[in-house]
């Protein structure tokens, strides 16, 4: 087993990856190194970081001899081409992290001008059920249904992917057993319920009504939600909830983890909920 | 350009095409899957509610449409190990018995109806999420014949996907969604996780709280009301000459499980506006011909109902 990390600062690298979560979750994480910092958005493309920062999380990642891996978002227009601006800025400068896409057009634009730059499959290509209102209750947790996905992982595997990632969704089996040679990623402890971009955070700081929801979709956004989670208390669900920006999380039940990372060669911790 | 109406039942079919449609679409669910996958959906919608009985009730589908095409629902987000090879067989034969296409968001199925030669005859469901061309590009590469664009775009964002070669459906009235469809991991089997959304969270003010629940009030057709029988629901008809220009090829009227009068109600308007389209008439009196028919003139005046609000200039209303 081998470790990424998501973290809001990343001159403080751990020592040990599994620091980077609660001391509950660590005597299920198995031991191991830490090869690779993630960074970027996979939820708002209004989140991405330009290309300076990502030329410091690039060198900051070099210097620590791990890999420096971008994530992107599901892609509009406008934030597709965001994407290649950031891409084309980054060859130009020479840095090159992984990329990983989760929309089939930042995959195209992957392959097809940016052919130096690893790339992988995000988790939002995996859209399996992720019901927080289901994870304690549906299927019996200690196993993992079947496999599930395998058309897909050939596909993404002939067409140069490097990676396949994910959170824990309910089913599970969408990691395959690693023979189509790519390597499989799990992330944790937070998997994602449900994303908007009909942004409950963006209409907070909204000025104008014409900012909020679908009214609001033209209008661009300052990210003001950056560093920021909220907390969500539900009464149809026991498990911690937050929303950050567009996206609301939940906390993985332990037990339905394990199974998870049975399959996974790769462990990325998030250290706290982030669109 | 066509307004495709959603179907449950054969008796729909006769006063739906009466009402203006021009294309259906429904879902089914394949003898022996309740027994196999349990309660896990077949397509999108709930089987009890939405879905066509069975094949015989499809038959009578089909030949009640004559001509007029019939699409068919396969459109989970995604499906447990096993279903896939299942549902494949199972589209084979709703296009052998006439259908003229089917609906599909999971990569997965979509992967083995291409292998198996039916890529022409696939629609990439809104779920799928195409928004952008190279995303659009990317499954006419697989052979797809049309995309459903999610609800969430701009006017100028869905110009900005249209590339030639596919066609494009686009909503156009009825049933919101809160979250991005094919970015919401949760399943209404549970009841709908939105409806809740918004509700203890902490560190959002209150009047922000306020504005979104009326705002998913809207989505829910302000609580389920209707105006002179008409719904007061999300509707883009005043887009529609900008849509057309763009070279839209199909309208969507959501609903499969609503009732025939509202389906009726719904398909009627819309064929209406997109009569007045065609004869030249913009938003405005589109607005004006709807408003005269629905009611409720506050609703369209403020954008509240609107698919797409940025077809008409924002008024700078301060939070």
């Amino acid at each position: 087993m081998e470790y990424g990390i998501h973290v809001h600062d990343i001159r403080l690298l751990p020592n040990d990856p599994r620091e980077v979560c609660r001391a509950s979750w660590r005597d299920i994480l198995p031991p191991g190194p830490l090869r690779a910092i993630y960074f970027g958005s996979e939820f708002c493309a209004d989140l991405l970081p330009d290309a300076t920062q990502v030329a410091r999380y690039c060198a900051h990642a070099g210097d620590a001899g791990i890999e420096a891996v971008l994530l992107t978002p599901v892609a509009t227009p406008g934030g597709l081409a965001r994407i290649a601006q950031l891409l084309a800025s980054l060859s130009v400068a020479g840095d090159v992290p992984a990329v990983v896409f989760n929309d089939w057009g930042v995959a195209t634009l992957l392959r097809d001008s940016f052919p130096r730059l690893k790339r992988r499959a995000g988790r939002l290509m995996n859209r399996g059920l992720r019901d927080p209102r289901l994870m304690e209750k549906v299927m019996d947790s200690k196993s993992i249904s079947g496999d599930r996905g395998g058309r897909m992982r050939s596909f993404l595997a002939q067409s140069g992917v490097s990676a396949v990632e994910t959170d824990a969704d309910l089913e599970g089996g969408f990691l395959g057993d690693g023979t189509d040679g790519m390597q499989r990623v799990l992330y944790l402890p937070y998997a994602f319920a449900a994303s908007s971009r009909n942004c409950l955070i963006k209409a907070d700081h909204a000025r104008t009504i014409d900012e909020c929801f679908t009214k609001g979709l033209g209008t661009s956004c300052s990210g003001l939600c950056r560093g920021a989670w909220h907390r969500i208390d539900r009464s149809d669900t026991d498990l911690p909830l937050w929303r950050a920006g567009n996206t609301v999380f939940f906390e993985v039940p332990r037990f339905r983890a394990e199974v998870h990372i049975e399959q996974a060669d790769r462990i990325v911790l998030h250290e706290r909920p982030t669109a | 350009m066509k307004i495709l109406a959603p179907l449950r039942h054969s008796d729909e079919v006769a006063p739906l095409l009466e009402a203006g449609a021009d294309e259906f679409f429904c879902g089914l669910t394949p003898p022996g899957w309740v027994s196999r996958f349990g309660l896990a959906w077949a397509n999108r919608r709930a089987p009890q509610s939405a879905g066509v009985p069975d094949l015989d009730d499809f038959e009578r589908i089909i030949t009640g449409a004559g001509k007029r095409p019939v699409y068919v629902a396969l459109n989970a987000p995604y499906y447990p190990p096993g279903a896939v090879e299942l549902l494949a067989d199972f589209g084979a034969t709703l296009l052998d018995k006439g259908a003229a296409g089917l609906i599909v968001a999971d990569m997965e199925l979509l992967l083995a109806l291409v292998e198996a030669g039916q890529g022409a005859r696939l629609h990439l469901s809104s779920l799928a999420t195409c928004i952008n061309a190279g995303s659009a590009r990317f499954y006419l590469d697989l052979g797809i014949r049309r995309i459903i664009l999610p609800r969430h775009l701009t006017l100028n964002e869905i110009e900005a996907v249209l590339i030639p070669g596919l066609e494009f459906e686009t909503f156009l009235l009825n049933d919101g969604c809160v979250f991005e469809e094919g970015l919401c991991a949760t399943t209404h089997a549970a009841g709908a996780f939105c409806t809740m959304d918004g509700e203890g969270t902490q560190g959002v003010s209150p009047e922000t709280l306020e504005r979104y629940a009326f705002w998913k009030w809207t989505l829910n057709h302000c609580g389920c009301r209707t105006g002179n029988d008409y719904p007061l629901g999300p509707c883009g008809l005043c887009a529609i000459p900008r849509l057309l220009r763009s070279g839209i090829a199909s309208f969507k009227v959501v609903g499969r499980e609503a009732s025939l009068s509202r389906k009726v109600a719904s398909v009627r308007i819309a064929a209406l506006s997109l009569r007045l389209a065609r004869g030249g008439s913009g938003p405005a009196e589109i607005r004006q011909a709807v408003i005269a028919l629905r009611g409720s003139p506050q609703m369209c005046e403020e954008r509240h109902l609107c698919y797409y609000p940025d077809l008409w200039e924002q008024k700078e209303s301060i939070c």
